[in-house]
């Protein structure tokens, strides 16, 4: 028998990036509640684009003034900014709690609010004025969007749009034109460690193939060139029957904690040898308004020891190797489409782009924290990649700007329903899905 | 007759003497305390919901402490252009109004700055 040949080890070295996180906007230490209420960050949302769509205006119509809503003169054609309210029939209400008819039909709220007489609204400081005509569509957009309107007030009262001007995407950096070398992100979102449908195999599988501990040399070769991983939201479940308030017998404290340590485990296995960033979502052990803080490092002691695990908030921006990234874990998204249509997901990301809002129903539908002085979800720069996550399929489209901007929209699948991650090549910011089944077919 | 005059005192009842014991306080105390406002207080229940009247020991607060500033400050509180004045100091208003570009009048910058006025709104704690 021959012998067999051993090869000489080859070690492959992964590929290296550089990182810059720009979470600081997103961060709530230092802000102090004072009592206040949401009207600060809607003045502050207007101030900022009111001032960007002025500079917008005499592009778009340069022979028209803008005015205020109060200001306006019957019949006369003119430029007038706010921010849009839309009123919405099926819109639950708290005050529906506390009306007198009580139905035998428990106030059940549908999937979708979207109704036929549903209206718009336009108020700035002055005043609101309500909306008509056909060129703005309802279903198309929702409350908290800044925008520029022409048209004129009619003799009803109402305002006749005749013309929208979003603000559009945000100017974006050119990304540098040397020849860039294959390297790959990973992004998964959903795990949802610890709940009865997900596989801890499949994800095993995930972090087995991330670190290079499957397949052959080409595949490891492959996984060699992943130089970062993105975890965006609900990485963990945490049995919902726990949480009603009652105190929690010593065998069910550490149900409660087993989710959370089985995915430090595993996260320390990633962590060891690929930077990591892990972002809240809805599910995970994290405050409930946006901006989300990061999860605590103590929930973490086996990865957090390593300083390429990195928490994050969500959203979630960073650049590496100077291409910008910007992500949610769907919050944003998913409240859209309770309160608007599009034709899909990527439809609704982007919209929130052209409307430079990474969140425009906050606070209106999505809890926020009440800023005083800023709103961190307005875009200023145009990010490269923009990824959501927790989305019910894998999607990605890229998106052109008007004045040359380039932006790859992902959106990133439940890993515990799908078994799909997301590898995007930083060279060409094209992506493709990495999926994982553990089914032994016939 | 005799005349009671050694009984006069106890003809006439006399009346509980004042001193001593439990007494009110004495309600015509001039000074006012301005009741400050804790730095981060917002709940309910706390005094910053109580009206300042209320509190400023039973006597009704007709004249409010008025000096030359205070009456620039309210017209910068009611000021629609600088943004809602509740829930913030007028210092962080003022701030804010700056890096937003509005240009807000700079003779209040030093009053705020050196704290002898009310840094807070018109309407904190009445609304």
């Amino acid at each position: 028998m021959e012998a067999m040949e051993i090869d000489a080890e080859k070690n492959l070295q992964r590929k290296q990036s550089t990182y810059l996180s720009l979470d600081e906007t997103f961060e709530i230490q230092k802000e102090t509640y004072r009592g206040q209420q949401y009207s600060q960050i809607y003045f502050a949302r207007l101030h900022l684009m009111r001032t960007l769509l002025y500079s917008l205006v005499p592009h778009w119509k340069s022979h028209l003034k803008v005015c205020t809503v109060l200001g306006l003169e019957e019949e006369k054609e003119c430029i007038i900014v706010g921010t849009l309210y839309k009123h919405m029939k099926l819109k639950p209400c708290i005050l529906d709690e506390y009306s007198k008819e009580r139905s035998a039909v428990p106030l059940v709220k549908p999937h979708n609010f979207l109704h036929l007489d549903d209206h718009l609204v336009l108020e700035d400081e002055s005043g609101r004025v309500k909306l008509g005509g056909d060129m703005l569509s309802p279903s198309s957009y929702v409350t908290g969007v800044v925008v520029a309107l022409h048209g004129k007030e009619t003799g009803s009262g109402d305002f006749l749009v005749l013309d929208v001007l979003e603000a559009g995407l945000p100017p974006q950096i050119e990304l540098p034109l040397q020849s860039r070398e294959d390297k790959y992100v990973v992004f998964v979102s959903g795990l949802n460690v610890g709940s009865s449908t997900s596989n801890p195999l499949q994800f095993q599988l995930l972090v087995d193939h991330i670190t290079g501990h499957l397949g052959d040399e080409k595949e490891q070769g492959i996984a060699s060139q992943i130089v970062h991983v993105v975890i965006a939201g609900n990485s963990v479940e945490i049995p919902s029957g726990l949480l009603n308030g009652q105190n929690l017998a010593s065998k069910d404290q550490s149900r409660l904690s087993e989710p959370v340590k089985e995915l430090d485990i595993l996260l320390s296995q990633i962590a060891a040898g690929v930077p990591l960033d892990i972002m809240p979502g809805p599910n995970d052990p994290a405050n409930f308004s946006l901006p989300q803080q990061p999860l605590h490092r103590c929930l973490f002691p086996g990865s957090a020891a390593y300083n390429t695990f990195r928490s994050c908030t969500n959203p979630h921006c960073f650049e590496l190797d100077n291409i910008r990234f910007l992500g949610t874990s769907g919050q944003n998204i998913d409240d859209l489409e309770k309160y608007s249509e599009a034709k899909d997901k990527l439809e609704f990301m982007e919209r929130t782009l052209k409307w430079r809002h990474l969140a425009p129903t906050a606070p209106n539908t999505l809890g926020c924290y009440p800023f005083t002085d800023r709103d961190p979800f307005l875009i200023e720069s145009c990010p490269h990649v923009y990824f959501v996550g927790n989305q019910d399929k894998y999607g990605t489209r890229e998106l052109r700007g008007s004045e040359g901007q380039l932006v790859r929209l992902l959106s990133i699948p439940k890993f515990c329903e799908t078994g799909v991650a997301v590898m995007l090549n930083m060279k060409s910011l094209e992506c493709h899905t990495l999926s994982f089944g553990t089914q032994f077919g016939s | 007759m005799e005349t009671a005059s050694s009984d006069m005192k106890n003809f006439y009842r006399q009346r509980k003497s004042n001193r001593g014991g439990i007494t009110k306080p004495s309600s015509k105390s001039t000074s006012k305390s301005k009741k400050k406002s804790p730095k981060n207080a917002a709940a309910i229940g706390s005094d910053i919901t109580q009206p300042r009247t209320l509190i400023s020991h039973g006597a009704p607060d007709l004249h409010d402490d008025y000096d030359k500033h205070e009456e620039v400050l309210r017209q910068f509180d009611m000021n629609m252009a600088y943004g809602p004045c509740l829930g913030m100091t007028r210092l962080a208003r003022w701030e804010r109004a700056q890096r937003l570009g509005l240009n807000p009048p700079e003779e209040i910058e030093c009053p705020l700055k050196g704290g002898k006025v009310n840094s807070d709104c018109l309407w904190d704690g009445r609304v």
